[in-house]
């Protein structure tokens, strides 16, 4: 195909025009600052990719980006705003720690596994009333999952200081989870895990769905056209429905990787907001597998970058999160646009 | 002096060409539009109007030549730049707030009044004022969402003479009117002619352009053919310069009716208030038989085939096909009992226009076609059905891999009735099926449809095209008010018969 070369490289410009918007940005705050912004930028990509224990650090920090950009992306495919994947990582990770301490006897990978497909599945569970919401009586999901977050992480705080509290523990966290139910470290010393390997096999399983699978077919035409759908005989309300339990499995399935991978339990802070963040991976990354990887692992090495360089070096976290914010505000700029087509599209259904 | 530059010409182009990619859309582009008269322009789909108006509003610009306004050369950075030369235009698709009133509508953008507060009785009188002037009667106090078509297409023309336009360009202004609503658009648009407003019309019913306009300019493939006095031509050569050959009708011949396919038996749709949509209408077609749909817009027609492809629940009523119940059940259940479904609106509900070729081809037969690998799509499958109905239909297209939303309108029409037909259903619900399509290609459309019945295909066609439904149909049904006002044979199918019962005279 003679246009594939121009749209891969319309899409990466895309991808890009962000990051490079929030560099001369944060060039500008430095400058006024009195710092020289090339040397700052070369520190901070120094600590983001500078060897095998920073690469890995950072791919660590990628990791639950992954999944929910992920599975933001499969709601968002469907026409579906689900701003609920916070929740869903919340209640999965606690889920996936619990079966981690809690399920003695399972014993070697098997303890793992039922912590993953535990998380996982209250994940989905979690989305399963605004889907059918959204699916059978055309509730607003936008509103519906922003609220579910808040009493997500409601119940979850709420057990891990109650019933779950590890026995001794002044700080609200679970006992740690059993060894079996760990999961496998990639590169000792460092934190990174088998849940990044998870995390990339589920984009491949996602990007084969969406292109040769009948559901992902169908998935992609809701998301584009629901009228038409309909009228092609696709049952509009099961893919919504559907696309919104899957995006909270993936959800389920990235706070267990992270519970099992990173933090061995699950404690109070769990999550510093991926949920959120997902949201503009999913956007940056506009719903296609290669660009939310990239997304997640850009996220990541700001991440990564930002926690380390304010140790060792005379650059203050605030611009990090300077650089954070200029990009999640022009993620903001792709999910109006995307929010006015899909209005438009409603707009005319009946 | 070339025309295009003297006083008495209103708007003109001069040299006008612009390129998309490989598509010459505009190719040296020649027009003089003389103050006070009516000016048509005709064209196949892909002739190059729409985008010559779209120059001609500012919303594209030229790659090269000029555009002309009194004589003098402009350039339009926008509508609004062509409004303050009193260039205005009236699109297809109306652009009315449908929350807010009809008078509001048409003050929308420049309110009469001071510090903000709006002066509604001023309004009020000037809407009343422009209303009189060209002749027509309106509820001003109704809402733009409440309002039919014909009203909220007059407020769009009076809305661009509240603000000052004198040259108005109306694209394809009929396609959405009954034939005695385009009487009255004539009138209106006759009216302000005498006044001595400059009147633009892009259409592609020749016939209109007959009664209508003054003088008449051709495109064909971005070029302008020739401009001619309406008077010293007749319409067949009138054609034969539009397609640049001459367009043989398709041939009609009898063939053999079989058995009934479809069986409706008081059928009813819930409307948005307490008249229902749909009611209580009763007929049937059988294997070789098309039967026509008559109505003004509006009246049932669209409440009918949305209930008989299951995309609305009828509230009584029975629908068989093959003696099988229908109603009810869900629009895969409809589609697979052999029901194939055309809708009016080509890039809303028919096609998807941001997906490829390819997927709004197969899509419908998706499920069967992966029932074939496991729920595999196999990429070589689906472009193969696709390839399969592009070559059948002779659907033009730039890569099977491409939007369906760059393909001409025509092209999209061909593809959408072609996805249908192939599946071979033994029932076919095709709405305005030639909407928007040029002489060529509604020739080539009512050749698949008349090639379907002969096969032994039922169809149902709602057109707002009486011709069209003469033509075509074996019987017609008359919709009024969401009722069935009667059935006329073929042998006594014609205007006259027709047009009495579409506004609600019982059946003699």
């Amino acid at each position: 195909m003679s246009d594939a070369v121009p749209r891969a490289l319309e899409d990466g410009l895309r991808l890009a025009m962000p990051f490079v918007a929030a560099l001369l940005v944060g060039s500008i705050l430095l400058a006024i600052t009195g710092r020289d912004p090339f040397s700052t930028y070369a520190e901070l990509f120094n600590e983001a990719l500078g060897g095998q224990s920073r690469i890995a650090a950072t791919l660590t920090a990628a990791t639950p980006l992954i999944f929910t950009g992920l599975a933001t992306a499969i709601a968002f495919r469907a026409g579906v705003f689900n701003v609920g994947v916070e929740g869903s990582f919340y209640l999965g990770g606690l889920a996936a720690a619990w079966v981690g301490f809690a399920w003695i006897g399972l014993g070697g990978t098997l303890q793992m596994l039922a912590a993953l497909g535990f998380g996982a599945l209250v994940g989905g569970l979690w989305m399963l009333l605004p889907g059918w919401l959204r699916a059978r009586m055309d509730v607003d999901e936008v509103v519906t999952t922003l609220m579910l977050n808040f009493i997500a992480i409601g119940i979850a705080l709420w057990l891990v200081n109650g019933p779950l509290l590890a026995a001794g523990s002044a700080n609200s966290a679970t006992p740690m989870v059993l060894a079996e139910a760990r999961l496998p470290r990639l590169i000792p010393p460092s934190t990174l895990n088998a849940g990044f390997l998870i995390g990339l096999a589920a984009l491949v399983v996602y990007g084969v769905w969406l292109r040769l699978r009948v559901g992902g077919f169908e998935n992609r035409l809701v998301g584009l056209n629901p009228r038409f759908a309909r009228s092609v005989g696709i049952s509009v309300s099961s893919v919504i429905l559907l696309a919104i339990v899957l995006s909270g499995v993936i959800g389920g399935l990235g706070g267990a990787t992270h519970a099992l991978g990173v933090v061995g339990r699950f404690s109070e802070g769990f999550s510093p907001g991926y949920g959120f963040t997902g949201i503009a991976v999913a956007l940056l990354g506009r719903n296609r597998p290669v660009g939310i990887l990239i997304g997640a692992l850009i996220f990541g090495a700001l991440t990564s970058a930002g926690t380390t360089v304010q140790l060792f070096a005379d650059i203050p976290l605030d611009l990090v999160q300077v650089l954070e914010g200029t990009v999640m505000m022009l993620a903001v700029v792709e999910a109006v646009r995307w929010a006015r087509r899909r209005r438009a599209v409603r707009a005319v259904a009946p | 002096m070339p025309e295009v530059d003297s006083p008495t010409t209103r708007l003109g182009a001069d040299g006008i060409s612009r390129r998309f990619g490989s598509v010459v859309a505009n190719d040296g582009i020649d027009l003089a539009v003389r103050t006070g008269e009516i000016h048509a322009i005709v064209g196949q789909n892909g002739a190059g109007k729409s985008t010559l108006m779209r120059i001609f509003q500012g919303l594209d610009q030229p790659d090269a030549g000029r555009v002309i306004v009194d004589g003098r050369p402009v350039r339009f950075r926008g509508p609004a730049d062509a409004l303050a030369h009193g260039i205005g235009m009236v699109h297809q698709e109306f652009m009315l707030a449908d929350a807010l009133t009809l008078a509001e509508n048409l003050i929308l953008g420049a309110e009469p009044g001071r510090w903000g507060i709006i002066d509604r009785r001023a309004a009020l009188d000037r809407a009343r004022q422009l209303a009189d002037q060209a002749g027509v009667d309106l509820d001003w106090h109704q809402l733009a969402g409440d309002a039919s078509v014909p009203d909220r297409q007059i407020v769009e023309i009076l809305r661009l003479l509240y603000r000052g336009a004198d040259t108005l360009i109306l694209d394809e202004p009929t396609a959405v009117l009954a034939p005695s609503q385009v009487d009255r658009l004539f009138g209106l648009l006759r009216a302000l002619r005498q006044d001595g407003h400059t009147i633009l019309f892009i259409s592609h019913k020749l016939r209109e352009v007959m009664a209508l306009a003054d003088r008449v300019t051709v495109l064909r493939q971005g070029r302008v053919i020739t401009t001619i006095d309406v008077g010293s031509i007749d319409q067949d050569a009138l054609a034969q310069l539009v397609v640049g050959e001459t367009v043989e009708p398709p041939q009609r011949t009898a063939c053999d009716v079989g058995d009934v396919i479809l069986d409706v038996a008081g059928l009813s749709v819930a409307g948005l208030g307490d008249r229902p949509a749909l009611d209580q209408v009763t007929f049937s077609v059988k294997a070789g038989e098309i039967l026509g749909i008559a109505g003004v817009a509006g009246n049932g027609q669209e409440a009918l085939i949305a209930s008989l492809i299951g995309l609305a629940r009828p509230s009584a009523g029975r629908m068989t096909v093959h003696d099988e119940d229908l109603a009810g059940l869900s629009v895969a259940d409809h589609r697979a009992a052999g029901i194939g479904y055309v809708s009016a609106d080509r890039a809303g509900e028919g096609l998807c226009r941001q997906a490829t070729l390819t997927e709004n081809a197969i899509a419908g037969e998706q499920r069967p076609l992966a029932a074939e690998a496991r729920g595999w799509l196999m990429p070589g499958r689906c472009k193969q059905r696709a390839q399969t109905i592009i070559d059948r239909y002779q659907v033009v297209h730039g890569g099977l891999g491409r939007p369906v939303a760059e393909l001409s309108g025509g092209n999209q029409q061909r593809l959408l009735i072609g996805r249908e037909i192939d599946r071979s259903p033994s029932l076919l619900l095709i709405a305005q099926p030639t909407r928007g399509v040029d002489l060529k290609g509604i020739a080539a459309i009512h050749r698949e449809l008349l090639a379907y019945r002969q096969r032994g295909g039922a169809i149902v066609m709602v057109s707002e095209e009486l011709d069209e439904l003469i033509a075509l149909s074996d019987r017609i049904l008359v919709l009024c008010g969401g009722r069935a006002m009667g059935i006329v044979d073929r042998e006594d199918a014609s205007t006259e018969t027709l047009a009495p019962l579409m506004v609600g005279a019982a059946a003699a």
